[in-house]
């Protein structure tokens, strides 16, 4: 079943921290309850988004790796 | 052996190595024993020198500034360790299958030049970087280091302030299309850990043929340059994360790493300076006076404060730039472009006006030992590392200084 997805943030080709902190925006921004769907290619932020989620009570509900580098997070807002 | 088992062993390890990151002390604590070897059979690590040596050579091919006495890169043990490190990361994001190369929008790319150059000021100014001002300058004992530690910090917070206010007021900057090629996706991208045993391969017959001509220092460097790199990419170790944080995610890991890496350089480099170890003349302290610099305590809090307004910008420190290029972070390269176009200018135009301009006793070497004696001089940065320590903790705890 496709989840909903209420944004997405598209953070290709950005290195660290540009994607954590506009990650942090785009959720104050949500409600809670609303999904927000990350495209990123950093590598140090597919370690770094999974203890954030730990740490803020947000969680994370789907991962995949797409083609080319490109990986995609759903998070579900506390 | 069945052949099942020894598949199951060689999977394990693979596992161990390339599943995930490693924890920041396990590569902090491996750069710091490293940066000791460093220090015994040559020199303590340093990271804006391959810059240095990079761009002194660039200039010296376009014949401009009158750099032509500038050592070649292939005779420079700064040069070769710089391109090992690059070269370490990029064989460990192809043995993980995490390397691509990342484009970021075009914006990013202006911070990633304007980071490299602010580092590149920093580091000739303040005669040290991340990783030879603060890395190996601290455990070296030398006063100075501390104040262009201090200078970091400032520098490192003033520019976490300016990500966001740029985030709020421009966030133009950092969007826009970016784009990531030869990247692997799940269950593809063979080629990558084919391709990283070969350049691994290329790596040791380079120091090989070092070894065969007799250069052993640059051999060995070699050798430690590929370490590093790939350590410093399995486990994220950078510095910059370290200083800036705390003031952002409040994650504490990146910081309790280092102080662990710092606490093995510290006894490490006391080890040689008192034992005077390895070559160098015992009445001129040319062993206890490694990496004490003329810079306590204005000129190291000056250079300190511009290359941690850089580092910030630039996403990535003297290490922590050369292990992103080699996991194809186009932004970093930019900033590596940066560093070295500028670090041999300000060599030549803007240190001598610093020299001119600071008095002599803000600009002078203190070796911490010389006043408080070893002793006194170990304690003084273990108490500033327990400090670190307990902030980064407490603030990990209350949020106080944490942004989201």
């Amino acid at each position: 079943m496709e989840n909903k997805i209420d944004q997405t943030l598209d953070c290709k080709g950005l290195s660290c921290p540009m994607p954590m902190m506009k990650l942090a925006k785009a959720l104050k921004g949500l409600n809670s309850g609303d999904v927000l769907e990350m495209l990123g290619t950093d590598p140090g932020t597919k370690s770094d988004l999974p203890k954030w989620c730990d740490k803020t009570g947000n969680s994370i509900i789907r991962e995949d790796e797409l083609e080319s580098g490109v990986f995609r997070f759903l998070i579900l807002k506390k | 052996m069945s052949e099942e088992k020894k598949q199951g062993v060689l999977n394990d390890l693979y596992k161990l190595l390339f599943a995930k990151h490693w924890p920041v002390w396990v590569g902090a604590i491996l750069a710091g024993a490293l940066n000791v070897l460093m220090f015994s059979i040559s020199s303590p690590w340093s990271g804006s020198a391959a810059y240095s040596s990079w761009g002194k050579n660039f200039y010296k091919l376009i014949n401009l500034f009158e750099f032509d006495a500038a050592q070649s890169i292939l005779d420079s043990k700064w040069g070769m360790l710089g391109i090992m490190i690059v070269l370490g990361s990029f064989i460990a994001a192809l043995l993980s299958k995490s390397f691509a190369l990342r484009i970021p929008p075009v914006g990013e790319l202006i911070k990633g030049f304007v980071g490299g150059s602010l580092m590149a000021i920093g580091a000739t100014v303040g005669i040290g970087c991340s990783v030879g001002g603060f890395f190996s300058g601290v455990p070296a004992l030398s006063g100075g280091a501390i104040a262009l530690t201090i200078g970091l910090f400032i520098g490192t917070i003033v520019a976490v302030k300016y990500l966001f206010w740029e985030m709020e007021n421009l966030p133009g900057v950092s969007t826009g299309k970016g784009y990531s090629f030869l990247g692997a996706a799940e269950g593809k991208g063979a080629w990558q850990k084919w391709t990283g045993f070969v350049v691994a391969v290329l790596l040791l017959v380079v120091a090989y043929f070092y070894f065969q001509t007799g250069q052993n220092v640059i051999a060995w460097f070699i050798i430690i340059g590929g370490l590093l790199g790939f350590i410093s990419q399995r486990s994220i170790f950078c510095i910059v994360r370290a200083f800036r944080e705390p003031f952002m995610s409040g994650d504490s890991d990146g910081a309790k790493g280092i102080i662990a890496g710092l606490l093995v350089v510290l006894f490490g480099f006391v080890a040689i300076k008192t034992m005077n170890i390895g070559a160098g003349d015992t009445l001129l302290r040319a062993r206890e006076m490694s990496f004490v610099h003329n810079n306590f305590w204005l000129r190291g809090l000056l250079g300190g404060f511009v290359f941690g307004l850089g580092m910030t910008v630039a996403g990535g420190c003297a290490v922590g730039t050369l292990w992103r290029m080699g996991e194809g972070q186009i932004k970093l390269w930019v900033a590596a472009l940066g560093f070295l176009l500028v670090s041999p200018i300000s060599s030549k135009f803007i240190v001598p006006w610093i020299e001119g301009v600071i008095p002599f006793n803000m600009q002078f070497k203190n070796y911490l030992p010389d006043y408080l004696g070893y002793t006194g001089a170990v304690a003084l940065v273990l108490a500033i590392l327990f400090a670190w320590y307990w902030f980064v903790t407490w603030n990990e705890k209350t949020g106080k200084f944490s942004k989201f």
